[in-house]
C-alpha cells in the first residue's frame, strides 16, 4: 500500500518535474545522477584503502585511495556533461494490434560529436529493452512496447540511463513523450458471418466500380496502371524491367461485398470484437467492398487501405475506456 | 551446464585478466606457488576465451569443486602463513577462482573492487619506485578495463585519452588530500606477515654476520638534520644481547619478559640525557623485525616507537614496509645501566662448561693485570700480537668456539672478536655484553647516510663504573673498519662482495654515478614519498601558514575545498563555453527567458519572426522596439553572410539590446 502510494506521488511528481513533450533535450532539469551499485562498492573500497594506508602507516596506499576517490569525483562531471545535451524525439508512428508489440521509433540527437558511452532504454520500471552507443549511433533506435488492451494507448515513460566513463555513477532520466497509438482488438481466427442486408444501392455502385480488376480469381491481362487502383495488383515484375507500371486485370466479373454487423454489444464483447477485426483483414485482403455496423456507430460500405483503417479504429475505440 | 562466451574480444576482460596476472606475479614473494600456478591457469582459460579457441566456459559445478579443494589446501597451508599472507592468499585465489567464471557485470564489477584492493595490499609488501610505476600502470589498466566494458566500441586510443585525461584530473585533487587529509596513527593493529626476515637476527653466533655481511642491500638512510658524526663514530646500535651458551649470543629471556611487562603497563623507558645531540631521521628498510636503528643514547617521542632499557629503540608493529623515524642521539653521555642490579647480574652470566682453555687463560691474564681498563689492553695487545686477523671467510667453529678462535684459527670476522671479547671480560666478573647493528655509512653528498646490510657489525659493551662503555675488539685487528669500511678493511683477501651478481662493475665509474644517481632517486622516492609522516605535514602547514592556530586550519580546509571546486571549474570551464560558443543563440535564449518572465512563451515551431509580431501585441512599444531589433540581429547572424567585422558588430548590438530589453521590461513590471 505505501509502496503504491510512494509510486503515485513518484508519478506525479515525474509529470510535474518532466512534462510529456514532442522533443525533449536533457538538461539539468531533467537528469537525475547517482552513484551506481558500482560506485558504491567503489566508495567502500576507498575507504578500505584508506584504513589499510592509515593502519600500516602507508602513504602510497593512502594516495590510492585518495586518488580513486578523486577519480570519483571528477567522473560525476564527466558522466552529466555526457549525457547532458543529447536531445530526443518520437519518430512516425503506427498503429498495432493488443497483444502484439508496438515501434516507437525515437530518434536520438547529439549536438556535439564527442558523447560516447552505451545509453540503456528502459520503460519505466521494467528491464533494459535495447542499448546504443552514443559513438556508433543509428538512428532511429527501435523501441517495442506491448498493450494489452485496446484502445488508445499512451507508452509508458521512458527511462534511459547511462553509466558513462567509468560505471561509477548512474545519469538516468524517465522522459514522457506526448503521443498516442490506437490499438486494435488482436484479431481471433474465427470469421465472422458476413451478411449481404440493405446494401444493394451503395453494393452495385460499388460494383460497377470495381467490376474489373478485383477478386482473387484467375488472372487474365494486363492493362495500364490507372491511379486508384489496388497497389497489389501492379505487376511488379514488368515494372523492374522497366514497361511501366501495368494492372494485373483478374477474370471475376462479380465484386463480393457484405456488411460487418454487430447487434448485441454486452455479451462477449471482446471475442466478438478480436472477430470482426480478423473478418475485417481478412476482407480487405481479399478485396471486398465491406460495412461495419456497431451499436451507435455505422461506417458505409468501401474499401482501401484507409477504410480498413477506420473500421479497425471503430472497433478499438468501441467503448473502450 | 555450459554457458556461452562472454570474453570473447572483450576488452575488458582481457584488461582484468591482465591486472591480475601481473599483480600476482609482483607478489610472488607472499604469494604461495600453488596460487601463482591457478592464477596462470585462469589467464590462460581467459585468454584463450578472448580469442575464442575456447569457446566455453567451466561449468560452475567443476568450479565450485575446485573452490572446495583450494580452500581446503588454503587452510591447511594457512596456519603457518599468519593472517595478513592467509588473506592475501585467498584475496588472490578467490580472485582467479571468480575469473574463471567470470560471466556477468557483477562478477566483473566484484573483480575489480577486488584487483583495486589488491593494489593497495601490493604496495603494503613492494614500495620502491619501480613496484609503485608498475602498480600505478595496473591501476590505469584497470580504469582502462572499466571504459572499455562501458564503452566496448571505442578504439584503445580515444580510451587511452578519456582515461588519462581522468586521471590527470583526479591527481592534482588526490595529492591535495594527501598533503592536507590529517594524517592519523594506525587505528588498530593490523596483521603482519611472517615473510622471510632480512637483516640481523635476534640470535647471533659467530659467523652469522659475516652471511649477513655479503649483501649489499640497503639496510636504512639517515637524514642528519645538522651535524654528521664522524665516520668512526657511526655505530648504529640495534640489538643488546645479554644471554650467551658457550656458543651463540641472543637476547635474555628475562629481559625479554621484562619488557613485555613493560609494554603492558605502558612505562616506556626515559633516559637521562644532557650534552650535544645528533639529530636525525631513519628510513628503515622493511625487515619484518621490531627492532630500530640509532646512536648513542637514542631518545625518540614518535608515538609507534618503544623505548627499551638497554637504549635501544622498537617499533611497535614489525616492519613489513619501511617506516621513517625521527631521533635525537646524546653522544657525549656513557649509558648509565637503567637497572644497575639486572644489569650486572645478567651479564656476568656463563655458560657452566665451555671453551676450557680460554678459562684458564682469561685467569692468568687477570692475574698479571688485575683492573678492567688493563686486562682489556692487554687483550688487546695478545691479539695485535699473536697475528690475528680480520676475515669475511671464516672457517666453521663447531666445537669450543672461543677457544678455537683463540688459540687455533686466530682469524674471524667481527662477530668472533666481540663474542671472545666478552666472554673474557665476563670470565673476570666485568659485566659485558654483545651489541649487533652497523657500523658505518656512506654520506652522500651533504644530505643522507646510506646504510646498507654489509655494514653489519657486532661489538661489547662492558660497565665501568660511569655506564656502559663501547668496546670495538674488531678495531684491534681491523682498524681500517670503523674509519674506512668493510671493503677497505677485507681488501687484502679481495672477499668484499665476492658472491654478488655484477661486483666487477662496481669499480667502473659510469656504473658508480649510475648508482648513486638510483640511490638519490630512491632516498627522495623514501623521504618525501614514504616518509612523509605528520611532523612533515605540520612542518609543511607552518610554512603555509606561519603559527597553526584553529581559525587559520578552518580558514585552511576551507581554502583546500574551494581549491578544488575551483580545479573541477577549471577541467570544465571549456564545456561551459561550449554552450556560450553559440552566442547569438545564446543572447536569443536569454531574451526568451526574458520574455517567458512575462509569460510570453514561443511556441514549438514558431519562427522568430512570427513570435516578434506576437509580442509586439503585447508588450509595451519600447520593449517592442528592442525585441524586434534583436529578432532583426538573430536572424541576420544566423542567416545572412556577414564579414567577421560586421559580425562583431551586430553581436555587440544583440548584447546592448539584450540589457536594454531587460531594462525595459523591468520597468513595465514596476508601473
Amino acid at each position: 500500500m505505501i509502496a503504491g502510494y510512494i509510486q503515485r506521488r513518484m508519478t506525479a511528481w515525474l509529470s510535474k518535474r518532466i512534462p510529456p513533450a514532442q522533443q525533449i533535450s536533457l538538461n539539468r532539469g531533467n537528469i537525475f545522477i547517482f552513484p551506481s551499485r558500482f560506485g558504491a562498492l567503489y566508495l567502500g573500497l576507498c575507504l578500505a584503502l584508506f584504513v589499510l594506508g592509515t593502519n600500516y602507516q602507508n602513504n602510497l596506499i593512502l594516495l590510492l585511495g585518495f586518488f580513486l576517490l578523486a577519480l570519483m569525483l571528477v567522473s560525476l562531471f564527466a558522466s552529466y556533461l555526457n549525457f547532458s545535451g543529447l536531445s530526443l524525439q518520437l519518430g512516425k508512428l503506427s498503429n498495432s494490434y493488443a497483444d502484439s508489440p508496438i515501434l516507437f521509433p525515437v530518434w536520438l540527437e547529439t549536438q556535439d560529436t564527442n558523447k560516447a558511452g552505451k545509453v540503456h532504454f528502459a520503460w519505466y520500471g521494467t528491464k533494459t529493452i535495447n542499448t546504443v552507443e552514443l559513438d556508433n549511433l543509428t538512428n532511429p533506435i527501435s523501441l517495442n512496447s506491448t498493450a494489452v488492451q485496446r484502445g488508445k494507448y499512451s507508452p509508458p515513460r521512458l527511462t534511459l540511463s547511462c553509466y558513462y566513463p567509468l560505471g561509477l555513477f548512474r545519469c538516468w532520466t524517465h522522459i514522457a513523450f506526448n503521443c498516442q497509438v490506437i490499438v486494435y482488438p488482436a484479431p481471433m481466427a474465427k470469421p465472422w458471418p458476413v451478411t449481404t442486408k440493405q446494401c444493394e444501392q451503395q453494393g452495385e455502385q460499388a460494383t460497377h466500380q470495381f467490376s474489373m480488376g478485383s477478386g482473387l480469381d484467375e488472372f487474365d491481362t494486363l492493362t495500364e496502371y490507372q491511379p486508384g487502383q489496388p497497389l497489389y495488383h501492379v505487376a511488379w515484375k514488368q515494372a523492374a524491367k522497366g514497361q511501366g507500371l501495368l494492372s494485373k486485370r483478374f477474370a471475376t466479373e462479380v465484386q463480393q461485398s457484405g456488411w460487418l454487423v454487430l447487434n448485441c454489444a454486452d455479451k462477449e464483447l471482446e471475442e466478438n470484437l478480436s472477430r470482426l477485426c480478423f473478418s475485417c483483414i481478412e476482407l480487405d485482403a481479399k478485396g471486398w467492398v465491406f460495412g461495419l455496423e456497431l451499436p451507435g456507430t455505422c461506417i458505409s460500405p468501401g474499401k482501401g487501405q484507409a477504410h480498413l483503417q477506420a473500421c479497425l479504429t471503430a472497433l478499438a475505440l468501441f467503448k473502450a475506456n | 551446464m555450459l554457458r556461452l562466451n562472454p570474453s570473447a574480444a572483450n576488452h575488458a576482460h582481457l584488461l582484468l585478466t591482465l591486472v591480475l596476472l601481473f599483480l600476482s606475479l609482483s607478489l610472488y614473494e607472499p604469494i604461495q606457488l600453488w596460487v601463482l600456478l591457478l592464477v596462470v591457469c585462469a589467464a590462460v582459460m581467459r585468454f584463450s576465451l578472448y580469442m575464442n579457441w575456447q569457446k566455453h566456459q567451466l561449468s560452475v559445478r567443476t568450479l565450485n569443486l575446485m573452490a572446495v579443494l583450494c580452500a581446503l589446501v588454503l587452510a591447511y597451508f594457512g596456519w603457518e602463513l599468519g593472517l595478513l599472507l592467509g588473506m592475501l592468499n585467498l584475496l588472490v585465489m578467490a580472485s582467479s577462482l571468480k575469473m574463471m567464471l567470470l560471466a556477468t557485470r557483477r562478477d566483473y564489477f566484484q573483480l575489480i573492487g577486488v584487483q583495486f584492493f589488491l593494489l593497495g595490499a601490493a604496495l603494503v609488501f613492494n614500495q620502491n619506485i619501480a613496484f609503485s610505476l608498475l602498480y600505478a600502470g595496473l591501476c590505469l589498466l584497470l580504469l582502462m578495463s572499466l571504459a572499455f566494458h562501458i564503452n566496448p566500441s571505442a578504439s584503445w586510443l580515444v580510451l587511452s585519452k578519456r582515461v588519462a585525461t581522468l586521471c590527470a584530473q583526479a591527481l592534482p585533487i588526490a595529492v591535495l588530500m594527501l598533503l592536507v587529509f590529517p594524517k592519523l596513527g594506525p587505528l588498530w593493529q593490523m596483521p603482519t606477515g611472517k615473510g622471510a626476515h632480512t637483516g640481523l637476527t635476534d640470535k647471533v653466533s659467530p659467523g652469522d654476520i659475516a652471511q649477513l655481511a655479503r649483501s649489499a642491500d640497503l639496510a636504512f638512510r639517515v637524514t642528519f638534520e645538522q651535524e654528521v658524526p664522524p665516520p668512526a663514530s657511526r655505530y648504529w646500535r640495534a640489538l643488546v644481547m645479554e644471554e650467551f651458551d658457550g656458543n651463540s649470543w641472543q637476547i635474555h629471556p628475562y629481559r625479554q619478559k621484562l619488557m613485555q611487562r613493560h609494554w603492558r603497563t605502558g612505562s616506556p623507558f626515559t633516559p637521562q640525557v644532557s650534552g650535544a645531540a645528533y639529530q636525525y631521521q631513519v628510513i628503515a628498510e622493511p625487515t619484518q623485525q621490531r627492532w630500530l636503528f640509532a646512536l648513542d643514547t637514542a631518545v625518540s617521542n614518535e608515538q609507534h616507537l618503544w623505548q627499551n632499557h638497554d637504549y635501544t629503540l622498537q617499533s611497535k608493529i614489525p616492519l613489513q614496509s619501511a617506516l621513517a623515524y625521527r631521533v635525537r642521539s646524546y653522544y657525549q653521555s656513557n649509558l648509565p645501566p637503567a637497572l644497575e642490579q639486572l644489569d650486572s647480574h645478567l651479564n656476568l652470566q656463563l655458560p657452566e662448561r665451555a671453551n676450557p682453555k680460554t678459562q684458564k687463560w682469561a685467569k692468568q691474564l687477570w692475574q698479571a693485570n688485575p683492573s678492567p681498563q688493563r686486562y682489556i689492553n692487554a687483550i688487546a695487545a695478545h691479539m695485535r700480537q699473536q697475528g690475528f686477523s680480520y676475515t669475511l671467510k671464516p672457517q666453521p667453529m663447531p666445537v669450543d668456539p672461543i677457544d678455537t678462535f683463540l688459540f687455533e684459527q686466530k682469524m674471524g670476522f667481527c662477530s668472533h672478536y666481540a663474542s671472545a671479547t666478552a666472554y673474557l671480560l665476563r670470565l673476570n666478573g666485568i659485566p659485558a655484553r654483545l651489541v649487533t647493528g652497523y657500523l658505518g655509512g656512506e654520506m652522500r653528498g651533504e644530505r643522507y647516510m646510506s646504510v646498507y646490510q654489509y655494514d653489519a657489525h657486532a661489538w661489547v659493551e662492558w660497565l665501568s663504573d660511569d655506564g656502559w662503555q663501547r668496546l670495538d675488539p674488531t678495531a684491534w685487528v681491523a682498524p681500517l673498519r670503523a674509519e674506512y669500511g668493510l671493503e677497505q678493511a677485507v681488501a687484502h683477501e679481495q672477499s668484499f662482495l665476492a658472491d654478488a651478481p655484477l661486483s666487477g662493475l662496481r669499480g667502473i665509474a659510469v656504473f658508480q654515478a649510475l648508482r648513486g644517481l638510483l640511490d638519490d632517486m630512491d632516498y627522495f622516492w623514501s623521504r618525501w614519498i614514504l616518509g612523509f609522516d605528520r611532523q612533515n605535514q605540520q612542518d609543511l602547514l607552518k610554512v603555509l601558514l606561519g603559527d597553526l592556530s584553529p581559525v587559520k586550519l578552518a580558514l585552511f580546509g576551507l581554502g583546500t575545498l574551494a581549491t578544488v571546486v575551483l580545479l573541477l571549474a577549471l577541467y570544465h570551464i571549456r564545456s561551459w563555453l561550449l554552450i556560450k560558443g553559440d552566442l547569438p543563440n545564446w543572447y536569443y535564449q536569454k531574451a526568451l527567458a526574458q520574455l517567458a518572465r512575462q509569460g510570453i512563451h514561443r511556441n514549438k515551431g514558431q519562427g522568430p519572426a512570427d513570435f516578434c509580431t506576437q509580442v509586439e501585441a503585447q508588450v509595451p512599444p519600447l520593449s517592442a522596439q528592442h525585441f524586434s531589433a534583436l529578432t532583426r540581429c538573430y536572424t541576420n547572424l544566423c542567416y545572412r553572410q556577414l564579414s567577421s567585422e560586421q559580425h562583431k558588430q551586430q553581436l555587440r548590438q544583440m548584447r546592448d539590446l539584450l540589457a536594454k530589453l531587460k531594462r525595459s521590461l523591468g520597468q513595465g513590471l514596476l508601473t
